[in-house]
This record gives C-alpha cells, sequence and structure tokens, in this order.
C-alpha cells in the first residue's frame, strides 16, 4: 500500500509518496507559479515517476495548504498547520515547538506528542513571511538563495526600521545608496524578520526543541537570526520544505490504516490525474 | 435540534425581532423630533449612567457608536471613512469615530446641516447638545469635542472613575466613587435643565430608573438560560437584541415586556433542548466588539458547529443588585451604573486575578457557560476593547486550559478583516479545542 501527501502553499508544491511502513519513496517539489493550484498534478506525476508508481497504486491521499481544496485526486483534506505538527513531530520526535516561515506567511505551532496544541500566525501583513525577502532579493539584484551566506559576511547589522515590506525596499535602496554594505543590510534585513517572527512566537510560549521549517529555513541567516533572537538551539529539518507533505502523506497512511483496522471502506476520489478546474 | 439541514444555519429567535426594530425606532424618533422642534442629542454608551436622565427628560438620544455599526452593516459606512480620511483624521483613529467624523462632515460641510439621503435607518439629526462618557472608552474626549465642533453643540463628558480590583477595595472607595457620581448626575441635571429650557420631573426619573433596572434584570435573566446544552441562543441573537437594554433604546415598559417574551422563548427552548444551531460542536465565548460588516462570517462557523454561547462582557447587563433601598434616583442609577463597572470585583479578587471589569469576567463566563475556545476579535483601532485580550488569552489557558483564537479586524473598516483566513484557522483551532477538551476532562472537570 501506498500513500500520498500534497501542499500547495503559494510559492511552492510538495508530493511526498511513502509505503505501509512508513518508507519515503520519493519528495518532489516545484514551483507552485502563477498558474496557481492548478499543476497539482504535474508535480503528483513526477513523484509517480521518481517512485516507479501509477496515481492507481496509491492507497490513500491528503492534500493540505493554501490550495488543498483544489487537488481533485486528493481523498481528504487536512489544514497545513496540522500536517506541518505530525510531519515535524516524525523528525523530530521531542519538538515541542515548530515555527514554520512560507511564502505567505508564518506559522508558529505548540506541539505535544506529535499533535497541534495550539498556533499563532501573522495577520494581513508580508513583513514576517518569505515575500518580504523574496522582494527585498528583486530590488538588490541578487538570488533569494544567496540572501543568506553574503548576510554571514556581514561586519554589522545595519538597522532596518520599516517593517512595511514596501517601506522596506524603499529603506534599503536608501542605505546602498548611501554606501552601506549588502551584506550589512541583509544581515539587518534578516534581524528584522526574525524579531517580529520570534515575537510571535513568544505569545505561544516557546518549549524546546524548536524546529524552524519552510522555505525561509534554507536562508542560513535567518536561521542565525531566529536564533539569535530566541536565544535557543534551533533545528532544522535536511529538507524543510517538504514537512507539511510529509506530515500530510503520514496522515494519509493513518487514515487508511485507521479504517482497514475497523473493516471500514474509506469513500476515495478518482485517481485521473487531471488539472484543477475553476469555471466549471 | 430545531435546526433542519438546508435551512439557515443560526435558528434566531422570533422575540429577538421586535427588540431588533428598537433601534431603528430611536433613529426614526429623534429625526421626528426635531422635526417638531423637540430636542434630540447624540450620546455614548456610558451604562446607564446618563442614558435614565435623558429619557426622563423626553430627550430622544442617538448614538454615534452604534450608528457606527449600523453604517458597517448596512454598507454605507466606507463613504464615511473615506471623508474622514480625506478630512485628515488618521486611518488608524477608533472605527467608530471615523465613520461618525465622516458623517458630520458630509451633513455639515456639504449638505448644510441636512441628514444625508444615504444614510441608514433615517440618519442622526443635527444634536442639541452631545454627551460622551468616561466608561471604558478613551475616545470620549477628542471624538466628541471633534463631532461637536462639526455640529456647532456644547458637549457634556459623563465622568466615571474605574478604579483597579485592589485600589476598589480600599476602605470608603465605593461610597466616596458614589457621592463623586451621585454630585456630577446633579451637575448633569442641571446643565440637561438649562439646555432644554425645563425642569427634571424627578418622579418621571425615579420610574425611569426603576424601569432601568428591571429590563436589565430580565435581560440577564436570559442570559442565564444560554448556559443549557445545546445553547438556546446564539451571540448574533443578544447583538441583535441589546440595544434596548445598553442604549434604552425605545420605550422601557415596552422592551421590559420584550425582553419577557425573549425569555418565555428562551426558556421554551432549554425546556425542549433545542439548540440554536444544527451540532453543537464547540461552545464558545467571544471577545469583545464583533466585526458589524461581516456578521456572515458567524454562519459560516455555525455551519462547522460553533455555537457562540456568550460574548462581550461591555456589552452585557450589570449582574444584578437590590438597589429598591436607594431612595434618591440618582443614587440609584448612580449605584447600577457602578454595578457594571465594579460588579465583578469580589469574584475576581478571589481568584486572584486582574481586570475586573472587562478580563475577569470572560474566565467566569468560560466556565459557568462551558465553553471549549474563546475567540478574540483585537481591534486595530480600538485599544479598550483590545488591550486586555492577550491577559484574557493567558487567563483562560492558565486557569481553565480553554484556549484562544485571535483574529485581527476592525468593527467598522471592512479592509481590516479578512474572513477567509479567519475560516482558514478556525479547523486546526478545532484540533486545538479538542485537545484541551481532553486535558480538562483528566483534570476532572466537566465539559
Amino acid at each position: 500500500m501506498y500513500f500520498a501527501g500534497v501542499d500547495i502553499g503559494s510559492t511552492m508544491t510538495k508530493v511526498v509518496l511513502m509505503d505501509n511502513s512508513g518508507n519515503l519513496l520519493s519528495a518532489i517539489k516545484g514551483p507552485t507559479g502563477p498558474e496557481y493550484r492548478q499543476l497539482a498534478n504535474e508535480v503528483m506525476r513526477q513523484a509517480l515517476e521518481q517512485a516507479s508508481l501509477q496515481i492507481d497504486d496509491i492507497s490513500y491521499i491528503v492534500a493540505t495548504g493554501y490550495g488543498r481544496l483544489n487537488v481533485p485526486f486528493a481523498d481528504r483534506q487536512i489544514t497545513e498547520l496540522s500536517c506541518h505538527a505530525r510531519g515535524v513531530s516524525s523528525l523530530f520526535p521531542n519538538v515541542r515547538t515548530a515555527i514554520d516561515i512560507g511564502g505567505q506567511d508564518a506559522k508558529c505551532m505548540k506541539i505535544d506528542n506529535g499533535r497541534l496544541t495550539s498556533f499563532v500566525m501573522n495577520d494581513k501583513c508580508a513583513a514576517g513571511t518569505g515575500r518580504f525577502l523574496e522582494v527585498t532579493a528583486a530590488t538588490l539584484g541578487i538570488r533569494l538563495e544567496d540572501m543568506g551566506d553574503i548576510s554571514l559576511k556581514a561586519t554589522k547589522k545595519i538597522q532596518i526600521s520599516n517593517l512595511c515590506t514596501i517601506f522596506a525596499q524603499q529603506e534599503v535602496v536608501a542605505l546602498l545608496s548611501r554606501g552601506e554594505k549588502l551584506e550589512n543590510i541583509l544581515a539587518g534585513l534578516h534581524d528584522a524578520l526574525a524579531s517580529r517572527i520570534a515575537a510571535l512566537a513568544r505569545r505561544l510560549g516557546i518549549k524546546p526543541d524548536l524546529v524552524l521549517t519552510g522555505g525561509v529555513a534554507k536562508n542560513t541567516g535567518m536561521v542565525r537570526a531566529m536564533k539569535e533572537s530566541l536565544d535557543c538551539e534551533i533545528f532544522v529539518p535536511e529538507e524543510p520544505l517538504l514537512t507539511g507533505a510529509l506530515g500530510a502523506a503520514i496522515l494519509a497512511k493513518e487514515t487508511y490504516m485507521k479504517a482497514v483496522a475497523a473493516g471500514e471502506a474509506l469513500p476515495t476520489k478518482s485517481r485521473r490525474l487531471e488539472k484543477a478546474t475553476f469555471f466549471s | 435540534m430545531v435546526v433542519e439541514k438546508g435551512k439557515k444555519t443560526i435558528n434566531r429567535l422570533k422575540s429577538m425581532y421586535p427588540l431588533r426594530a428598537k433601534v431603528n425606532e430611536t433613529y426614526l424618533k429623534s429625526v421626528e423630533a426635531i422635526q417638531a422642534g423637540k430636542p434630540a442629542v447624540w450620546g455614548m454608551l456610558n451604562f446607564y449612567y446618563g442614558d435614565p436622565i435623558l429619557k426622563a427628560m423626553d430627550i430622544e438620544v442617538v448614538y454615534p457608536e452604534n450608528y457606527g455599526a449600523i453604517a458597517a452593516a448596512t454598507g454605507v459606512a466606507q463613504q464615511y471613512l473615506d471623508r474622514a480620511d480625506a478630512e485628515g483624521f488618521p486611518t488608524h483613529l477608533c472605527g467608530y469615530s471615523l465613520t461618525t467624523l465622516g458623517y458630520a462632515s458630509r451633513m455639515m460641510k456639504e449638505l448644510n446641516g441636512q441628514i444625508p439621503p444615504e444614510a441608514p435607518f433615517g440618519g442622526m439629526p443635527k444634536p442639541l447638545f452631545l454627551m460622551s462618557s468616561a466608561a471604558i472608552c478613551d475616545a470620549r474626549y477628542k471624538w466628541f469635542q471633534a463631532l461637536g465642533r462639526y455640529m456647532d453643540a456644547p458637549v457634556w463628558p459623563l465622568e466615571a472613575p474605574i478604579p483597579g480590583i485592589k485600589e476598589f477595595f480600599i476602605e470608603g472607595y465605593y461610597d466616596r466613587m458614589v457621592k463623586l457620581g451621585v454630585k456630577h448626575l446633579r451637575d448633569f441635571v442641571a446643565f440637561v435643565e438649562g439646555m432644554v429650557g425645563k425642569k427634571m420631573d424627578w418622579d418621571k426619573l425615579d420610574k425611569t430608573a426603576n424601569l432601568m433596572i428591571e429590563v436589565n434584570r430580565v435581560w440577564h435573566e436570559v442570559n442565564e438560560l444560554r448556559k443549557a446544552r445545546p445553547c438556546p441562543m446564539h451571540s448574533r441573537d443578544f447583538w441583535s437584541a441589546m440595544p434596548a437594554a445598553l442604549f434604552l433604546a425605545g420605550d422601557l415598559e415596552d422592551s421590559l415586556r420584550l425582553y419577557q417574551d425573549m425569555y418565555k422563548e428562551v426558556k421554551d427552548r432549554v425546556n425542549n433542548h433545542a439548540g440554536t444551531i444544527l451540532e453543537e460542536k464547540y461552545r464558545l465565548v467571544f471577545a469583545e466588539l464583533p466585526p458589524w460588516h461581516s456578521l456572515a462570517f458567524f454562519d459560516k462557523l455555525a455551519e462547522r458547529g460553533w455555537n457562540f454561547v456568550i460574548e462581550s462582557v461591555g456589552y452585557h447587563p450589570p449582574i444584578p443588585i437590590d438597589l429598591s433601598k436607594v431612595s434618591d434616583p440618582l443614587e440609584r442609577i448612580t449605584k447600577f451604573s457602578l454595578q457594571f463597572l465594579v460588579g465583578y470585583y469580589e469574584d475576581a479578587r478571589k481568584q486572584d486575578v486582574l481586570g475586573g471589569t472587562t478580563a475577569y469576567p470572560y474566565l467566569k463566563y468560560a466556565r459557568e457557560w462551558k465553553c471549549d475556545g474563546a475567540l478574540l476579535h483585537p481591534l486595530i483601532s480600538c485599544r479598550s476593547a483590545s488591550t486586555h485580550l492577550p491577559y484574557v488569552s493567558d487567563m483562560l489557558m492558565e486557569k481553565l486550559k480553554v484556549p484562544s483564537l485571535s483574529i485581527e479586524g476592525d468593527i467598522v473598516d471592512l479592509r481590516l478583516f479578512n474572513p477567509e483566513d479567519a475560516l482558514a484557522k478556525a479547523e486546526p483551532f478545532e484540533e486545538t479545542m479538542e485537545h484541551y477538551r481532553k486535558m480538562r476532562k483528566q483534570a476532572g472537570d466537566d465539559w
């Protein structure tokens, strides 16, 4: 038996396939892109190919993330908070606090034995999210993935006073024209973002172990800034983007196995890999 | 279950509708009063302090706060917000104040004192004077001063000291509060007499004060019935029915009869185990002021089995006290009004918590109405309804293991509230509520 977790985030779509022993068979991520939510079928096709499976081989599929309602072949939708909690716990059994910083939001989760017990999220503003870094990288003409390493070369941190993404951009441009070094500006930016997210996390009450996930966790500068802001050790999964999809796959397996044990038949969706359509 | 599938998610109380209609009646009466050469006043929510005096003097009162909510609920607030913005008022001011400042600007600068034709419920007419209040709202001075300038009308600020719990129990404190309150009300009566050119009818004030107290007693009893499981009355009915008790909207004798009718209807539901929503999966307390522009949001939550069984302490009547032996109506009014502010203090002191007026009551609510969670609505533009909410959240968790979900928004400004985002948080919050329900049961609690 095989199970799938599909996580459609605002920036990336992720798919994880596993067998009934919990062995990972494939893990694929691709940009969600402007065709947002319609490309789950493509990412799933790649994941199946990597695992040498057919879509009909998958016993149960759980979709999560912002686009979870638009995965036509998913049997069940579960919120990204629950999926992240489960995914992170499977990798770090002692996790009590998880912070996921994605393209669209930042989620701080309190976890107990793999269960989500409380959470807070940023509200309405891009300032506490990966988008803040994306926009800034574009403004500075550097690659997003290089931001962290550049910032680690900083000799000082320039304070960024604006929390608004748009105003922060203007401030960064003004600082550059004043002759401030790029690495120092980036260190300051990471600091500003980290202190905002740390304040959000403190509302929950931080307990170790603390795990950082989401695309922003790949940014070495951000990880350092978060460690400094929270003043505690931070664990980062090898592939921090996949915890939501991993959790979804685990929940798919658990849901299915529980039904089998109870002798129940679970309703499943058509296994055709089609694009989601919104107007039919 | 009283709601059939496919029907409205929240089964509204029939007895709510005539109480809700009291609001329309109040606005129309104020316009009619001005047309007939009689006085009308703009008042702030004052928690039973100034209202009975105006009522006994046959003065029609409309409430800019309430009107801000009406403008939001009827979809006309945005143009007033935009107008206030254009007048130069910062956008982070209170949503009610911005709405009514925009309204006042349109009325006085553009329409030469005429009521704007788009104004809902017939609009608010130009007042003889304005009555602001220190109870709860910290915008009281500047907002009403600014409105007074637009309207070229005097403003009387009603003062109400709100002590902390420890200060309140200093010997003689309560008596001094009462003395101060009565003196202040005497001055207010003199001011009103001067404005309308007639003397107070003290017998009428006596009767008005008693009716106000009785109306609120019955309204309190209605809300006590909501402790039943399933809860027979949703917060949406509460908010619709409250103005007749909170603002003394409409004729008080009629309101008393209508609240008694409501008591019977709610009691009947309790006796028949009839809930207000299809399936009560979660019982919630709501704090503080709702997003008036998006009340349908609560219907979506009701579809998920969320029943709002208690809410907004600032809108709830005081815990009843016997004031029948207080002969001076001004003292009776003062003590009744103070009861709203300090009625929970003794209890709060025993529980060793802070925030007797606005924070502690939520602990009592969650415990006695057996809530699974709290939905907190911090307002970007209102300090008074927001600053205590983190404490409320911590207190509920620490004392009762009841979790909170915080959704930022605004009472009037639709742009500051994102119902889709809020609904996206609902599902994981259910998991949180389930978790703490198990924890409470393990700890021996009965809900």
